[in-house]
């Protein structure tokens, strides 16, 4: 007997050629360009703090809640005299190198739990009771009792997003194995004498992580509010370092009196979720399609 | 049938035209008129309400915004949230402002000449709220309470000096002590009486049976105390309130709105930088206690090297700029200081105030002097964002130095933990009080200055010495007791293990329609005399 039936995989590498990435595509779509360019500013803004900032984000004066606008100092200073311009744009880079590395991190941990899951049954049960223990906690509890562990820091709110992000992507690549398991390629590739591994990384895996990509994309978006909501409350990263939450906590008392202070990250913190926001839909929309 | 004549016209009548403008006349007076009076109106009632000059008025609910939980094992101790005490208990005496004592429970008093007794008589009016007379035997109780170390509380050794009390009837008390002790009266205004019976319940929150204004109605963990009025309170027709509700409002924000919004009106607990915020609204006044809200200081734990070096320590004093710290981080409420006294503390002086002031340079010279030109320390901080603020202020002037710190915040809890159990890292900023009373209170009571057992793992037999001097002895002339005083000041900013920053105001932000509100040396609120004005 031959195989005469082409894997999905397959399928996708022959016609690659007359059709184009659907992640590429989102990307030309309104939706997908608005996104990123949301976001490539955001990000840049960041990457480029040094040279846009004239001042460290740290460095105090006696010039307290100065106005927008005011010599040296377009968005005014904080209640330490500290440049806010300069605390909102290292603030921004410290938000994303937080989560390019907990999402990632989170998403590959994930991932590793749900093909050891695909192994076999009774670790397919272990891992799923697993998922649904840390499902159990809201986002800010799990925050809460994790840094009441390591005490508040970097790496506590990187843990916190990973150990958020680990069951979400678990499950979602589990349900696509279960989908790509019952395909005719697999159980062809299984008569072919294709071992257990083997089967799982290089034919079912690749044809599920689809999903995965328009996933990363919200987590992040998630990400960024449970980074933000962590310095909010005081557990996320020590001060003095700038964060956008963090930033927006020291303004809660001057709201009424100096709306500008929590106006820099406010906006930077809407520009990034509604460009992650927008990427993963147009990457939604094409994946599916 | 019609009259065909014509009707002869009426000169005087008005036209359709003058009927429309009349109309339209007497309509715009008319409006005018009425809005008259309601401005009239409106004006008389807002006059009443924010007026001053309202009789005392029966009735109403007090709701006081407070910033933490009453925390019940801790009753016996100082801590931010001691308002209720006062509500509840009584004390035996309470300081003027001048720190002279006045009479609450015990109405006068006798020192032996020896200074080794003082006989108290008591009040024979005074009833628990469950209705037990007071009596002697409960003024013994509340002193041999205090001596318990599971009270944790400050003024234990004031008590530990009561060696023993003989009573004379039941409302004369001697109290022998084991030797003078110049801070007696601060015991007496910090001792809150307490019912013997219930004594371990009220530790645990379930019943507070005190002889206070206010009984306890109900304490819902995390939400507040509710108290109701006590009708048969020894003081005739007091309280004027019938309730009075504290409620915890974490969050400085909503602690704000809380008050803005009149859902409550009153609270000790608004952070002074955005006080000016509050101010600027008419419904809102603010009162500052001279008396002292605490200070706030860097402590320094001396076991961790190079810290146990005095220029070193010398060297952190004189690179915090107590000033900007006071303008930004305190809002202007209170002032920059070297020294831990308030300006109502006999032991004030502008030059121990000014002892040292922010001259990096000279920092930076000791600390090379000593033999370093770059330091690495953890500094802790309570995790507010009034204490963060104030740890950022001094991290960052240390930086400035040399001296780079890590902050670490830290829970209050877990903070006050490390306080009392001598386990803070080489630095922290936190706040402390008891400089507010006797100087000598401040050395065998608050722990960060305990000449027995500090913080800072401080010890020194001058210090010990002078302080024991100090403590004990009574009946000093006014220049003997300043000169003693000023030794405690020399030994404090000499070893600098406490390096005192700034000394904070309490301030009082209240509802224009609330008088008569007053605290004591220990911040216990006092609301015999309290009441709301019409309108509320």
């Amino acid at each position: 007997m031959t195989l005469t039936t082409p894997t999905p995989h397959q399928n996708k590498g022959r016609t690659r050629k007359s059709r184009r990435s659907p992640y590429l595509t989102a990307l030309t779509t309104a939706r997908g360009r608005t996104g990123l360019l949301l976001v490539l500013l955001v990000a840049l803004a960041g990457v480029l703090a040094p040279v846009l900032s004239g001042h460290a984000p740290t460095d105090q004066s006696g010039d307290t809640l100065l106005p927008p606008l005011s010599a040296g100092h377009p968005l005014g200073t904080d209640d330490l005299g500290r440049d806010l311009l300069s605390r909102v744009l290292y603030g921004i880079r410290a938000d994303l190198g937080i989560i390019a590395v907990a999402v990632p991190l989170g998403a590959a941990a994930g991932c590793a739990c749900a093909l050891l899951a695909a192994v076999h049954p009774v670790v397919d049960t272990v891992v799923q009771r697993a998922f649904d223990l840390v499902l159990a906690f809201p986002g800010l509890i799990l925050a809460l009792a994790v840094t009441a562990v390591l005490g508040p820091g970097r790496t506590p709110v990187i843990v916190v997003i990973a150990v958020a992000e680990i069951p979400v992507f678990g499950r979602q690549l589990r349900a696509g194995i279960l989908v790509q398991r019952g395909r005719e390629y697999v159980a062809a590739a299984r008569v072919g004498g294709t071992g257990r591994a083997r089967l799982l990384t290089r034919h079912i895996l690749p044809n599920a992580t689809d999903p995965l990509i328009v996933q990363l994309a919200v987590s992040l978006t998630v990400a960024v509010f449970i980074e933000g909501a962590m310095s909010f409350l005081g557990v996320g990263v020590r001060p003095p370092t700038p964060t956008l939450g963090g930033v927006l906590s020291q303004s809660m008392p001057y709201l009424s009196q100096h709306p500008n202070y929590a106006a820099g990250p406010l906006l930077a913190v809407t520009a990034l979720v509604l460009g992650l926001s927008l990427l993963a839909e147009a990457l939604n929309r094409e994946v599916r399609r | 049938m019609t009259d065909p004549s014509p009707r002869p016209s009426l000169p005087d009548a008005p036209t359709r035209r003058t009927t429309l403008r009349a109309a339209g006349g007497g309509a715009a007076l008319l409006g005018l008129g009425l809005a008259g009076c309601r401005s009239a109106v409106s004006d008389s009632k807002s006059a009443g309400a924010g007026g001053t000059s309202d009789a005392p008025r029966r009735g109403g609910t007090l709701d006081i915004a407070i910033n933490a939980d009453f925390t019940p094992a801790l009753l016996f101790t100082q801590t931010g949230q001691s308002l209720q005490n006062r509500l509840v208990f009584n004390t035996l005496t309470r300081y003027d402002d001048s720190l002279r004592p006045q009479p609450e429970l015990a109405t006068s008093w006798t020192y032996a000449k020896d200074g080794r007794s003082i006989t108290l008589r008591l009040r024979d009016d005074v009833t628990y709220h469950d209705g037990r007379k007071f009596t002697a035997d409960d003024v013994v109780f509340a002193v041999r309470n205090l001596q318990n170390p599971l009270r944790a509380a400050q003024l234990r050794a004031t008590a530990l000096a009561v060696s023993g009390f003989e009573k004379r009837g039941d409302h004369e008390l001697v109290l022998k002590l084991k030797h003078p002790v110049a801070n007696l009266f601060d015991l007496f205004e910090f001792m809150i009486i307490t019912d013997p019976d219930s004594v371990e319940q009220a530790v645990t929150g379930k019943k507070l049976n005190g002889t206070g204004p206010f009984k306890l109605a109900k304490w819902s963990p995390g939400t507040g105390l509710s108290l109701t009025r006590n009708a048969d309170y020894w003081q005739p027709g007091r309280p004027y309130l019938d309730r009075v509700e504290l409620r915890v409002v974490a969050q400085a924000e909503a602690l704000l709105s809380s008050l803005r919004t009149g859902q409550s009106q009153l609270s000790y607990d608004v952070p002074g930088k955005t006080l000016a915020s509050l101010t600027s609204d008419g419904t809102l006044r603010t009162k500052e206690y001279a008396v002292g809200g605490g200070a706030a200081y860097l402590g320094v734990n001396t076991t961790v090297k190079p810290l146990d070096d005095p220029t070193v320590r010398h060297a952190l004093a004189w690179a915090v700029d107590r000033e900007r710290l006071v303008k930004q981080t305190l809002g202007g409420y209170g002032f920059a200081s070297a020294a831990p006294w308030p300006k109502s503390s006999p032991a004030y002086t502008e030059a121990n105030r000014t002892h040292y002031t922010y001259d990096p340079g000279k920092a930076r010279e000791l600390l090379k002097s000593a033999g370093h030109s770059r330091l690495d320390l953890p500094l802790l901080h309570v995790n507010t964002p009034g204490e963060t603020a104030n740890a950022e202020s001094v991290q960052y002037d240390l930086k400035q130095i040399g001296v780079h710190t890590t902050l670490e915040p830290t829970d209050p809890a877990v903070s006050q933990k490390k306080l009392i159990s001598q386990g803070m890292p080489a630095l922290w900023v936190q706040g402390h009080g008891f400089a507010q009373v006797q100087p000598s209170t401040l050395a065998v009571s608050a722990y960060p200055f305990n000449e027995a057992k500090n913080t800072s793992k401080y010890r020194s037999e001058e210090y010990t010495a002078i302080v024991r001097k100090a403590w004990t002895g009574t009946g000093l002339s006014g220049s003997a007791s300043r000169a003693l005083y000023q030794e405690i000041s020399d030994v404090l900013l000499d070893a600098a293990f406490v390096i005192d920053l700034a000394v904070r105001g309490r301030v009082e932000t209240a509802s224009t329609k609330l008088h008569g509100v007053t605290i004591n040396k220990f911040a216990y609120l006092n609301l015999d005399n309290a009441y709301l004005a019409s309108g509320s």
